[in-house]
């Protein structure tokens, strides 16, 4: 779980991840991140999924930065990229055009965010 | 406050109303406040046990529990000062004129996340986020474009910057003022300056230790109030909102801020002043949040906690140094993304409680900010929010309405009971550089928002759109979207500024600071000359973290 940006909403990154690993998953907390920073410990930590926590409004952006590093890495499908925080709808379908999994908006509850993951990684 | 006799007849009274309604029907919920203080089906004078005079007494007077001042809104309504800032510094001007026009009486700077921590726009770790989240002010340019053609000696303006950044900006502020000619001696505002903000409010991006933000803080105090550089202005405004917004509740919110607040008179009174040279100038931001008679009983109760500190711990001699004067903000962690006009509706009653509660000064949320920056309709219908309150609802005819309301009073003795027990256990830790240093504060927030979410995912505490009558979220019309440009535009600011600033002459200006940052001395005064020749926000604070260091925050999962 990772906090691209300098933007400081810590709130929601948290409290997925505690969620996550009440669930009975690890839970790398990288907080703050740069782009590289993010891509060198999923690839170190050899994670499953990539949540990015994002409420600067400038989610387009970092997103795509992960992405294309991951894409030059040749890791991109290695991992399962999910995004969450203050997201327009609108902007839902550009990110997963991208190549993110699932956008989990406000109002979300955890468990369907450990719902998709139990259904979506593969073991 | 009530006769003995009197009481006597109702305690009879009470107790055979109590047992004829034993078995009347009520809801399964808990009646409780949000802060969980158990609440009884009615209240009557036997609850009020407080003597009038010693806690209630009248507006203007100590305790001040009633309203700072004897008039309040008879004499001036409050300041309506929306938060407000995107993309650069001229299309923010562009909005704070229109919002003028519309009947605001008050600026407010919200930054973006760059300026809050200091970095260029050069900095690829943050350059998504030039103007995003607010408006980026990174250099005096930018204070020039930010207030140009607006009546800055009339209207008092709020930088909401915090320790970390508050020195250089407010610096580039003063500069700016001065050099169109004002006297800075009368200019009025506010800095926000709050530690907890960028700490446990937001989690700081490369800031230093704590103990290095309180004097920082305590630096900008100093040098504008005692030392009467700036004495109009409002050096500080301990921010209850930011932290409340994260999960505390409303006890908390006013541990949390006087705590904060008891950690920085301390500090100046180290350096020699006495409370009465500069207490008055402290200011507060609160939250109005979905409890109703809570935030009106918290309001009312903050008052008189903060009275009795001044006078009783500090030995205050001026009653000026007892009144609590607060800025409110509605809560933007109540709105919700799904059916987003219910947003307007929530924050009129939140609104209502500000003013019913007697704050001075006022930010209403539009009502898409839980999805986007507010758009320019959006942010007319949060002040007209205030203007209906203000001008047509006829709630400011008398002061503190709500006073004498059985239950009002019972639940702000309630309230301020269990502040000075909350208050207490935070001081335990230490000062407020310490409670963060060793976690304590970010224990107590983690344990906050996990509650609430809890609370919120169990249908506890009701989100209409979210936990009941749910709907999808897609259903928002128009998002305000920031100027793209911004990060280019800012960047050539930069540029233009460094080919026309003296450079070898700023180079000698910042390693003078850098002495001043080794000696720990005041920085403002140079702070006032590196900005004037055109040093830029992460020059500065590079210089603090080159001194002091990275702070990493002690966060655990």
């Amino acid at each position: 779980m990772s906090k691209p940006g300098v933007d400081g909403h810590w709130r929601g990154g948290v409290i997925v991840s505690r969620g996550l690993r009440d669930a009975g998953m690890e839970v790398v907390f990288g907080g703050f991140q740069n782009v590289e920073q993010i891509v060198e410990s999923a690839i170190n930590e050899d994670v499953d999924v990539i949540g990015l926590s994002m409420h600067s409004g400038a989610h387009i952006e970092y997103t795509k930065r992960v992405i294309d590093l991951l894409d030059d890495r040749g890791v991109k499908d290695s991992f399962m990229i999910l995004c969450g925080g203050v997201i327009p709808a609108q902007d839902f379908p550009k990110l997963e055009e991208m190549g993110v999994a699932k956008v989990f908006g406000p109002g979300t509850v955890i468990q369907d965010i450990v719902d998709f993951i139990r259904e979506n990684v593969k073991e | 406050m009530f006769e003995k006799d009197f009481l006597d007849k109702l305690r009879a009274e009470s107790e055979k109303w109590d047992k004829s309604v034993e078995n009347a029907k009520e809801r399964n919920v808990k009646f409780e406040t949000d802060s969980g203080i158990p609440i009884k089906k009615v209240y009557t004078p036997l609850d009020v046990k407080s003597n009038y005079f010693d806690k209630v007494g009248y507006p203007g007077v100590p305790p001040y529990t009633r309203g700072v001042y004897p008039t309040m809104y008879r004499g001036r309504v409050w300041t309506m000062r929306l938060f407000s800032g995107h993309g650069t510094p001229e299309e923010t001007n562009k909005r704070w004129k229109y919002l003028y026009e519309n009947g605001e009486t008050g600026f407010s700077a919200a930054v973006d996340a760059l300026t809050f921590n200091g970095i260029d726009p050069t900095n690829t770790d943050g350059d998504a986020e030039v103007g995003t989240a607010g408006v980026p002010l990174y250099c005096i340019d930018s204070m020039f474009a930010l207030t140009e053609g607006l009546p800055i000696d009339k209207v008092s303006v709020a930088l909401v910057v915090e320790p970390f950044s508050s020195a250089p900006v407010c610096a580039m502020y003063y500069n700016m003022a001065k050099m169109r000619g004002l006297d800075i001696k009368s200019l009025m505002g506010t800095t926000q300056n709050d530690i907890l903000t960028m700490t446990v409010g937001y989690i700081p991006y490369r800031n230093v230790a704590p103990n290095h933000l309180l004097r920082l803080a305590c630096d900008l105090i100093e040098w504008t109030v005692p030392m009467k550089n700036v004495p109009r202005w409002h050096p500080i405004n301990f921010t209850g909102y930011n932290y409340r917004e994260g999960g505390i509740d409303a006890v908390q919110e006013l541990g949390f801020v006087f705590a904060s607040a008891c950690s920085h008179i301390d500090n100046l009174i180290e350096r020699g002043w006495k409370v009465d040279d500069f207490v008055n100038r402290l200011a507060f931001h609160l939250a109005a949040h979905k409890d109703f008679f809570e935030e009106i009983a918290k309001y009312r109760a903050a008052r008189r906690i903060w009275a009795k500190l001044m006078k009783d711990r500090y030995e205050a001699q001026d009653p000026k140094s007892m009144e609590f004067r607060f800025h409110i903000q509605t809560a933007g962690s109540s709105l919700t993304a799904q059916t987003p006009l219910v947003n307007v509706i929530r924050t009129s009653i939140q609104a209502l409680e500000a003013t019913l509660g007697g704050c001075q000064s006022l930010h209403t949320n539009s009502y898409d900010e839980a999805i986007c920056l507010p758009t320019e309709e959006a942010s007319l219908i949060a002040l007209r929010t205030q203007q209906v309150i203000s001008d047509e609802s006829r709630i400011t005819n008398t002061v503190d309405p709500l006073a004498g309301s059985y239950y009002v009073e019972w639940l702000t003795d309630e309230v301020e009971d269990r502040v000075w027990k909350y208050i207490d256990k935070i001081e335990k830790v230490g000062n407020i550089a310490k409670a963060l240093d060793t976690g304590f504060l970010y224990k107590e927030m983690r344990d906050a928002f996990q509650k609430r979410q809890n609370r919120i995912e169990r249908g506890e505490e009701i989100m209409l759109g979210v936990n009941k009558y749910p709907v999808p979220y897609d259903e928002i019309t128009q998002v305000f979207r920031t100027n793209e440009l911004a990060v280019e535009i800012e960047k050539n600011r930069i540029i233009k500024l460094k080919e026309r600033r003296d450079n070898a002459k700023l180079e000698t200006l910042l390693d003078k600071l850098r002495g001043v940052c080794e000696r720990e001395e005041n920085v403002m005064p140079v702070m006032m000359e590196v900005t004037k020749e055109g040093a830029t926000i992460g020059e500065v604070c590079n210089i603090y973290r080159e001194i002091w260091k990275v702070w990493e925050p002690p966060i655990a999962i």
